[in-house]
């Protein structure tokens, strides 16, 4: 199929619930209603770790319209919450790990109620010592929280002989980096409603990214069958990984109340309890070290990246996996050795989030690979281009690019728009202006380590009238699912987009289709919408060709139409003829993605089934006497193979790059003595309208042959290299090698001032 | 919210009925600082008491040598009304820095005194033009110099009910320049802020009011630098001892917006931008 002809594919529709979204119709979780329905709140921890002696509610009794409480004794199944090493209780027993952990749960007749409750709510505990720094958590003589070395997961990656290689280097350098947090900020906090059914099954309506994920919790906790425990996506304002794991453990708390008091239970977070005890994006400590010879060909790599997970495993494993693989950045490098750890700490588990471990080692490894350019008197981007991945070259894993590998001409792309080979630091006052580059491979899907998820199904149900019901397992969470799937349902079935009808997530619907994440829901669901297609397509198209009084191959197909000549015929009409035939007018759909490896020994592998890419420029302002910066502009450069909606795509792009930028500058997420100081919006700043840079996107679309219409994975990729291009205009411009991030205004300074 | 928000819409009706509501009771104006200490725990009162509409809390009018503001004046207001753009030069300033639109059409700057936050714009703008205060207790007045009563973050000596009634700031001629340093452009509070008022005369400052944000438990003038700069020929050396000498005249703090030597960094660099422009 080549692209001009296609209908939908490749067209910059609407959205498909733009207008539901924007006229404030859609119900989203803290919207919905029950007849009877009870409210639950949180007790927490005030402590980063204790040790639970009693919890005393005889307080809380008083309160008007009080129904109880709810603590791990009401747990019906297995006290752990199934995620990827079952390690969290759902409500813990004996020790809480970190302040904020939720100890038990109040139910009452109001929110208010249920809030003032909580808050009188006693727990009798005794202080335990805990752990803050990740680093401190690794030395021999800590304290032991997690295991006998608080050590929650660790990869190696070894190709060749680094060491070795080094020592025949003519340059070597080598530094530490750090960054920070990262708060998801997703519009709707975290909400769960729990509603008992008759026959003793229980539905959870759930503002998530993974209605399979919530699906395993609910049953864990309530001892059910899986068949009697029914997930239906509410509406879902925002994810960004932040909806991923954690939304299981509220619908399972949710779901607890219900069980217990009978009736319908709302469990919805406040923003700053939502703060304090959801995930985030991982803290992160790295050590970097290249060697190149002296006309920039880079030998070696040697990485150690350490993750602080905090207090349960949740996610840190596959996010520690994915941050492993793409440790030495996009390079053909022979000698590569990285060691990773996550660490257990007494704070928030951290999990998904935007990039899944990927932007904190980029950020190290990007930064470092500028300053080799600089200590080699290269360009940065000329020395990148005679070391950067292309079809042929091998991974750190060993794997070998395909030839859907597009980074080349993204750096040319980028080089070219921002003006850089004639570019020069631009003074100003007290402001110097310059420019930085990045550049970056993503792993598209789950790879290796999640492979045994990595399949998805799709129904497809084409009614008499025409119109058509699409089910598939993963979420629209306000990334585009929703369209983009449909387009792709339209396509194959030369449907009019107006006929598909694509919803939220019912589990009873569709079979378990692994996580909305990792960049996969095009790819997974979009095939598996085609495999069911394709049967349906065929009965269409027959009953269309007779119609019309040809041959199957003599028709044309286009937006909801059927041509032979001078006659044509409606998708409806065609539908119609099916029905009349008695053939069968739905399916189901299910796609596996192909085979992916990873050994655990030495980290050798095709860790993912396909790459997509990145290149980006930033435009970066400093002011030397404030350290403030202006981003002014981002030139971005993507291959995500085929588009399939171009609009929705650049407005990934702008997400993504403003997330990466507010991450690189100014969001900073402070923990204390174990204590968040600044759970609100107030203190924990983002971007905001007026810190939008100007945006110069691009894409080269190099198609991937087992994607939906060639189609790879977008929403990750465009944030993961911003922070390294900001970091490094800032080099260019005023001179300091920063390694921390978010680079505030303090920092930059600092290093501004000792500089001189 | 609490369980009962009582509204007045005049100071008489006020006072009457005041002894009657439950003792756990605070003032409402804007509501956009009390909704959120409520929200996160930190408010427990049972009773709000809107004087948001109340008449005399909401005027701007001159008075004799003096205007007056109500405490119920909106922030947005200082935009374009002409008595502040006139006598008070630094509010109208201050706007623009002032948090976003939506919250400075429901923000008032009594609010922003009473609040006492050390990073409050309004009171920045006011400090640097000897704002006083007028506080009412069933009528009974006080006036009183604005910072005298601010004892720290959220601690100020109102008595109990007694109200903000009002600032009062003496009619006279000055230019003013407001910097504020924030975590982004917009929509942030400040790490540092800088209000300067003045009356130039050829190369020296015959007048120079300088008060600061964030740089203390409240904010504070500058009484030294202002001495320093008073009627002294203005060159770069001296802008370069005067902005050292704002540095030493301060003793901020770090916290989880900002550091202390970046606060006194920034002082300074705004004192330095700020007579750089005077003197441009």
């Amino acid at each position: 199929m080549n692209k001009e002809n296609f209908s939908f594919v490749g067209k910059s529709l609407d959205r498909v619930d733009a207008e539901i979204k924007a006229e404030g119709r859609a119900l989203y979780g803290d919207d919905l209603d029950f007849p009877g329905m009870l409210y639950a709140a949180a007790v927490r921890s005030p402590r980063p770790r204790i040790r639970i002696k009693s919890i005393d509610d005889s307080a809380a009794r008083k309160v008007e319209g009080y129904a109880g409480l709810v603590s791990y004794k009401d747990v019906r199944g297995i006290n752990k919450w199934p995620v990827v090493l079952n390690d969290y209780p759902f409500l813990p027993q004996d020790e809480a790990r970190f302040h904020g952990e939720t100890v038990a749960l109040v139910a009452a007749s109001s929110r208010r109620a249920a809030k003032k409750a909580a808050s009188l709510v006693k727990i009798n505990f005794e202080e335990l010592p805990f752990i803050e720094d990740p680093l401190k958590a690794l030395e021999k003589d800590s304290v032991k929280i997690y295991g006998k070395d608080n050590v929650i997961s660790s990869f190696i990656i070894k190709k060749g002989d680094a060491e070795k290689a080094f020592k025949d280097c003519d340059i070597v350098i080598e530094k530490e980096f750090r960054t920070n947090y990262q708060v998801h900020a997703y519009l709707e906090t975290q909400t769960a409603t729990a509603v008992p059914e008759s026959g003793g099954e229980m539905t959870v309506y759930s503002s998530t990214q993974c209605p399979f994920y919530v699906l395993d919790a609910v049953a864990a906790a309530c001892g059910l069958p899986n068949n009697k425990v029914k997930i239906i996506q509410s509406v879902t304002g925002g994810g960004f990984g932040g909806k991923e794991d954690v939304p299981a453990l509220v619908a399972a708390h949710a779901a607890l109340c219900a069980l217990k008091f009978k009736r319908p239970v709302r469990l919805a977070y406040d923003r700053k309890e939502d703060f304090m005890s959801m995930s985030k994006r991982h803290p992160s400590w790295s050590r970097v070290k290249y060697g190149a010879d002296k006309n920039g060909r880079i030998k070696a790599c040697k990485v150690k990246y350490v993750l602080d997970a905090g207090a349960y495993s949740t996610l840190s494993p596959i996010v520690l996996w994915r941050g492993t693989v793409h440790a030495a950045g996009p390079y053909n490098i022979e000698n590569i050795e990285i060691e990773t750890y996550a660490a257990a700490t007494n704070k928030v588990p951290c999990g998904a989030y935007r990039g899944f471990g990927q932007p904190q080692i980029c950020f190290a490894q990007e930064s470092l690979i500028d300053d080799l350019a600089e200590k080699l008197a290269m360009d940065p981007i000329d020395l990148r281009m005679k070391n950067m991945l292309k079809t042929g070259d091998r991974t750190a894993t060993g794997q070998k690019i395909d030839d859907s590998c597009g980074l080349k001409e993204l750096a040319e792309i980028v080089r070219k728009k921002s003006g850089w080979d004639k570019s020069k630091v631009q003074t100003n006052g007290d402001k110097r202006r310059a420019l930085g580059f990045s550049c970056v491979y993503y792993g598209v899907g789950l790879g290796a380590k999640g492979r045994y998820l990595d399949r998805a199904g799709a129904f497809v149900n084409i009614y008499r009238d025409g119109s058509v019901q699409v089910n598939v397992g993963n979420t629209e969470m306000g990334q585009g699912a929703l369209t983009v799937l449909s387009q792709i349902a339209a396509e194959t079935l030369n449907a009019p987009m107006k006929n598909i009808k694509l919803s939220e997530v019912d589990t009873s619907k569709v079979p378990d289709s692994g996580p909305t994440v990792a960049s996969r829901t095009t790819l997974m669901s979009g095939n598996a919408i085609i495999e069911a297609c394709l049967p349906l397509r065929e009965n269409i198209f027959s009953c269309a060709a007779s119609m019309l009084k040809a041959g199957k191959n003599q028709i044309k197909a286009f937006g909801g139409f059927f041509y032979f000549g001078k006659r044509k015929v409606s998708f409806e009409e065609a539908v119609k003829e099916c029905w009349a035939q008695r053939l069968k007018m739905s399916e189901q759909g299910w796609y596996v993605a192909p085979k992916t490896t990873f050994d655990i020994k030495d980290g050798q592998g095709d860790a993912y089934v396909i790459y997509s890419y990145s290149a980006d420029i930033a435009d970066v302002e400093v002011d030397i006497k404030t350290g403030e910066k202006t981003v002014h502009k981002i030139y971005a450069a993507y291959d995500v193979g085929r588009l399939i909606n171009p609009k929705l795509a650049y407005a990934q792009a702008h997400g993504g790059i403003l997330q990466g930028m507010g991450w690189a500058i100014m969001e900073n997420l402070v923990i204390k003595d174990g204590i968040m100081r600044n759970p609100n919006f107030t203190d924990y700043v983002l971007p905001i309208s007026t810190d939008v840079p100007e945006y110069d996107i691009s894409f080269v679309e190099k198609l991937y042959k087992h994607g939906p219409y060639k189609a790879k994975g977008m929403g990750e990729v465009p944030l993961i290299g911003v922070a390294a291009a900001i970091r490094n205009a800032v080099k260019k411009a005023c001179g300091v090698s920063l390694t921390e991030a978010p680079m505030l205004a303090e920092k930059t300074l600092k290093a501004v001032k000792e500089k001189k | 919210m609490p369980e009962l928000i009582e509204k007045y819409y005049s100071l008489k009706e006020l006072w009457k009925d005041l002894p009657k509501l439950d003792k756990s009771r605070k003032y409402l104006a804007g509501g956009t600082d009390l909704s959120i200490s409520m929200a996160y725990g930190e408010d427990d009162s049972k009773v709000w008491v809107d004087i948001s509409d109340i008449k005399e809390l909401s005027v701007i009018e001159e008075r004799g040598k003096e205007i007056f503001i109500g405490a119920c004046v909106k922030i947005s207001e200082f935009e374009k009304n002409p008595v502040i753009k006139k006598w008070a030069p630094a509010l109208t300033e201050s706007v623009k820095y002032y948090a976003s639109p939506s919250i400075r059409n429901t923000a008032t700057i009594g609010g922003n005194y009473a609040n006492a936050s050390p990073c409050a714009d309004g009171v920045l703008a006011m400090a640097a033009m000897d704002a006083k205060v007028v506080l009412n207790l069933k009528g009974r007045r006080r006036i009183l110099p604005l910072l005298s009563i601010v004892k720290g973050p959220k601690k100020i000596d109102l008595r109990k009910d007694e109200l903000v009634e009002g600032f009062l700031i003496a009619k006279k001629k000055r230019e003013a320049l407001f910097f504020k340093m924030m975590a982004r452009k917009r929509f942030g509070i400040s790490k540092a802020g800088l209000c300067i008022c003045y009356q130039k005369e050829k190369n020296a400052l015959k007048e120079a009011a300088i008060s600061l944000s964030s740089v203390a438990p409240s904010v504070i003038r500058a009484p030294k630098t202002e001495n320093f700069l008073k009627n002294r020929i203005i060159t770069p050396e001296l802008i370069r001892q005067a902005c050292e000498i704002i540095k030493n005249e301060i003793s901020p703090i770090d916290d989880i917006r900002s550091q202390a030597y970046y606060r006194r960094e920034i002082v300074s660099v705004f004192l330095e931008r700020a007579l750089g422009k005077i003197f441009s």
